[in-house]
């Protein structure tokens, strides 16, 4: 009897261990689509056998486990090239963002805009009287100007958009720290007896997500829990307890961790995959390198444009001028830091000349006054300068506007004009200047520009007397000033010789013309020293060195002196010059470890802006190369993990009628073993 | 290889997502006809093509001068040419009044002669180009001359650039260009006035020394034309020199290109069949 029992009982294991598989498949069907699911295995095993009449005999199957079919060093490593995907993926969408700010084929193209200004200076100096070509390079340059603020503009933009992304990022980011934490104690807890296998499986999703936005590190424990560690050590998961990323800093746009002691620790130069690598790296390496270039490049343009535009004159003398930058401390060196000038670095050793006219526009006092400026500390400082200014003339005063602006009046129908500045201090206060701001986003042009185009200085005044050019090789630190006009019949050069070393005072020096004979050695005394013909010196404080040789050339026609005739464009000319001039402009590295580096590079205005716009697309092709090869190493390795994980529909319905078949005989043999105790119980 | 079910549709998704990729690049060059329509399709191509579009402007701009510039040197050509006319026809004066046969009264009505050509002269001084006084050094606002020869004009005779370093002078200064002529012909007149034959040989004297001086001043216009003429076509054929390297570097091989969007259309279609047939085959469909 009890060896039918026995089939009976094998064939029932077996019918519920067929069954279990064909739960199993069905488990398998249903998770076809599902991502991250791994397709399941039941592991069928013989039953311990019994002795049973002196022999061994099995008891049937049983299923000893249900396994996952899974490769975790395929799966980490599937989820580091995700991360490297959407970190690149990320940034080539803004990069295409980013090109389409400084794309060329749009009307507001800056590349088109700067070759016409330079052109509108070159229209003014053919017709320098010209209403309508001055009124062309004005509007020009506000659209310029606008440009550049518009273009500033939308990178902050950008800016902000990334930080808002990378909050929203954070946001998600502790959603899935905290789910992994759960699902942590709840695998913990279940797998005490099993393998909790779907759990495992969410699991590993929710790393793989949040793979997508940083790169983690991921450790299981004995238990069973999966510990996670992001840059720097900082612990998101240990456990069933998550820890929180938060953003902060002064700007709220640093990512932080707190960690057990309550300090913060500031990550967010660590994250370099991700998707909120791609959105630092986007932001504070190439926006921030843009942004900085983008400054300097205007820096450039308006210095350079201003300070030969305040070396000219306009159609008419001033009035009245007002300079567009602050000093913030009027007591304080013009050329040092103190004084709050943007441009106080440009401010050199050096003089200008103030023209002053009266009303029926001739010279006051026959000759132009030169205002000298000495840079050092213990120099000129705005205070000096206005009283310098106001002394020149009773009909002329300079003060200093509330804001730390220096302005200058005149009355009685008195006007103005400036030339010959080597101080460089008119451009650095915005005196006679054409632009005003200091970067991209600051840059505009000139009021005084705008309300009277006749102010475009496209002339310069009459000046006979050259300034004094130092010869190559000298060593001298001190300057020379010269003043006119020069009242001999002929064209001539005049050279200065130091025949004695030393300070002003101490200091000799001789002079001779057209290389005539040497005259007697003279002391330097500091003030205007008349040489001949007109033509005087002015010997700033600085030292002397024996031989150091100067030259003034110095032209006839003193009845021209200090005139501007309305089609003089000699400043004009000058200007359309600073087109292929190459200029020293700085060009920031940024590096999210090494910080912003400022280096410069040897460059014209034109092609610097080329080849920042070159740059980018190749920073973007770059990042869209690399998305791609991410793209192509993600679907590689989905393709492995897949081969084995995945489902295969397939393979799953061949293992239904696997499972089938075995259960039709198992059925079968307990039909059979029915049949047989029927024999055995009919039997008389 | 185990190919799993979620491994095809990945792999059909991938492998069709690139090659429309693919379809849609090629059909961008072939419809808008440029190789470079964003940045980073050619960035070193693009910068090329930034400096290549500056300097054709540039070149735009050398035009513009050139040909403002011309037509001061024309008008200054035409002035001079007829100030020589005229000193030509006052010499062929001077030598009739110089002759002894020649009377007072003659030599009277030869100064208002002289008179109406030196008003003339005074004139052709005055030319001016849309306004501006050619004559006038850089007080191009300002009448040079008066009828008595007064100048008023300076001694900085305008300037163009034609180059980015190179300048010609297409005015003049006035004073030293007519001045003499204005002292030489009052002179004539009033030796005529005064019935004085060796004032008029004076004069004829002086005139040929003036024909000499606007000849060289003719000739000197006539060689800043040329220089300009040589600059401008120098300009031409760098324009387009210029434009041609720009189309190269911008411009797609359209040929290439349309075969490019066929290529990728039939790889397209290629892949839309094939993936079609793979995706629908499953055993299921096989079991009863």
């Amino acid at each position: 009897m009890s060896g039918i029992g026995m089939v009976l009982n094998i064939a029932t294991t077996a019918l519920n261990a067929q069954q279990y598989g064909m739960g199993v498949t069905a488990q398998n069907i249903a998770n076809v689509n599902t991502e991250g699911y791994s397709r399941q295995n039941p592991v069928l095993v013989a039953k311990q056998p019994l002795m049973y009449g002196g022999l061994l005999l099995g008891r049937g199957v049983d299923t000893e486990q249900v396994t996952r079919s899974s490769d975790q060093f395929i799966e980490n490593k599937l989820m580091q090239e995700k991360s490297n995907m959407s970190s690149s993926s990320e940034m080539e969408k803004y990069m295409q963002v980013l090109e389409g700010f400084f794309n060329e084929d749009s009307g507001t193209s800056i590349s088109t805009m700067l070759s016409d200004f330079w052109n509108g200076w070159y229209d003014i100096s053919n017709n320098p009287s010209g209403p309508s070509e001055r009124t062309s390079l004005y509007e020009q340059s506000v659209l310029l100007s606008e440009q550049f603020n518009a273009l500033r503009t939308d990178l902050t933009q950008i800016d902000t958009d990334l930080t808002g992304a990378v909050t929203s990022g954070i946001e998600t980011i502790n959603k899935i720290t905290h789910e992994i934490a759960q699902v942590n104690g709840q695998i913990v807890s279940m797998e005490a007896n099993n393998v909790a296998n779907d759990l495992r499986d969410k699991r590993n999703t929710l790393v793989s997500e949040l793979n997508e936005y940083l790169d983690v590190q991921a450790f299981e424990q004995s238990d069973g829990s999966l510990t996670v560690v992001a840059a720097r050590g900082c612990t998101l998961v240990h456990g069933n307890s998550d820890y929180e990323l938060e953003m902060g800093g002064t700007n709220g746009d640093r990512v932080r961790w707190q960690n057990s002691s309550g300090s913060y620790v500031d990550i967010t130069n660590y994250l370099t995959n991700g998707k909120l690598g791609g959105w630092l790296d986007m932001r504070d390496e190439i926006i921030a390198k843009n942004k900085l270039d983008l400054d300097a490049l205007a820096k450039e343009f308006i210095w350079s444009v201003n300070q030969q535009h305040s070396q000219g004159v306009g159609l008419e003398g001033f009035n009245s001028v007002t300079g567009s930058f602050v000093v913030s401390d009027a007591g304080e060196e013009l050329g040092t830091i103190d004084s709050g000038l943007d441009f106080y670095d440009k401010v050199a050793d050096g003089a200008f000349k103030l023209w002053v006219y009266d009303s029926t526009g001739a010279v006051v006092g026959g000759s132009a006054t030169s205002i000298t400026i000495d840079a050092d500390a213990g120099g000129t400082t705005l205070t000096d300068l206005r009283d310098d200014i106001s002394t020149t003339d009773a009909n002329i005063t300079a003060s200093i506007t509330t804001d730390g602006k220096l302005k200058i009046d005149t009355i009685n129908g008195y006007t103005f004009a400036f030339s010959d500045d080597t101080s460089n201090v008119l451009a650095a206060l915005g005196v006679n200047t054409f632009f005003t701001g200091s970067s991209a986003g600051s840059m505009g042009v000139n009021d005084i520009i705008g309300l009277n185009k006749n102010n475009i200085a496209a002339a310069q005044v009459y000046n006979n007397v050259g300034p004094a050019v130092a010869a190559g090789g000298n060593s001298s630190t001190g300057t020379i000033i010269t003043d006119g006009p020069y009242t001999g019949t002929a064209d001539a050069t005049y050279e200065i010789q130091i025949s004695a070393v030393g300070p002003v005072g101490t200091a000799e020096f001789r002079w001779r013309k057209d290389g005539g004979a040497w005259s007697a050695a003279t002391a330097t005394t500091g003030t205007s020293q008349l040489i001949e013909n007109g033509v005087s010196v002015t010997f700033v404080p600085g030292t002397y060195i024996l031989n150091d040789t100067f030259s003034i050339e110095a032209t006839e026609n003193a009845s021209f002196y200090g005139n501007f005739a309305s089609g003089n464009n000699n400043n004009a000319l000058d200007i359309t010059d600073l087109q292929s001039t190459s200029m020293s402009i700085s060009q920031w590295t940024c590096d999210r470890i090494n910080g912003n580096i400022e280096g410069s590079v040897n460059s014209n205005i034109e092609d610097y802006y080329h080849s920042m716009v070159g740059t980018i697309g190749i920073v973007s092709a770059s990042v869209s190369r690399d998305r791609s090869f991410g793209e192509m190493m993600v679907n590689e390795l989905s393709t492995i993990r897949d081969s084995i994980s995945a489902v295969s529909l397939d393979e799953e319905m061949t293992n239904l009628i696997k499972f089938q078949h075995a259960y039709a005989a198992a059925a079968k043999l307990i039909g059979i073993s029915d049949e047989m105790l029927t024999t055995l119980l009919e039997l008389k | 290889m185990r190919v799993a079910n979620k491994a095809i549709y990945d792999s059909v998704k991938y492998n069709l997502g690139s090659i429309s990729e693919e379809l849609n690049k090629a059909n961008e060059i072939a419809t808008t006809g440029k190789r470079i329509n964003t940045l980073s399709d050619d960035p070193v191509g693009l910068t090329q093509s930034l400096n290549i579009r500056s300097a054709l402007s540039s070149i735009d701009q050398m035009g513009r001068n050139i040909s403002y510039g011309n037509s001061w040197l024309t008008a200054s050509e035409s002035a001079l040419t007829n100030v020589q006319n005229i000193i030509s026809d006052t010499k062929a004066l001077c030598v009739q009044m110089a002759s002894g046969t020649t009377g007072a009264d003659q030599r009277a009505s030869a100064a208002e002669t002289v008179q109406n050509m030196l008003e003339e002269i005074v004139s052709l001084a005055n030319t001016d180009v849309a306004g501006n006084y050619i004559f006038s050094g850089s007080k191009t606002d300002t009448i040079p001359f008066e009828q008595n020869g007064t100048y008023h004009g300076d001694n900085d005779p305008f300037t163009i650039k034609i180059s980015k370093n190179s300048t010609v002078e297409v005015g003049s200064d006035g004073q030293a260009m007519f001045g003499n002529i204005f002292s030489t012909l009052s002179n004539l007149k009033t030796a005529l006035e005064n019935n004085d034959v060796s004032g008029i040989q004076n004069a004829m004297d002086n005139l040929d020394g003036h024909f000499d001086d606007i000849s060289a001043k003719i000739s000197d216009v006539g060689s800043k034309m040329n220089r300009m003429e040589i600059k401008d076509k120098i300009y031409q054929d760098l324009n387009f020199s210029n434009t041609e390297r720009l189309s190269k570097i911008e411009d797609a091989d359209i040929a290439e290109a349309i075969m490019n969007v066929s290529a990728a259309e039939l790889t397209y279609q290629a892949a839309l069949a094939s993936s079609s047939k793979v995706m629908k085959l499953t055993l299921v469909d096989y079991l009863e």
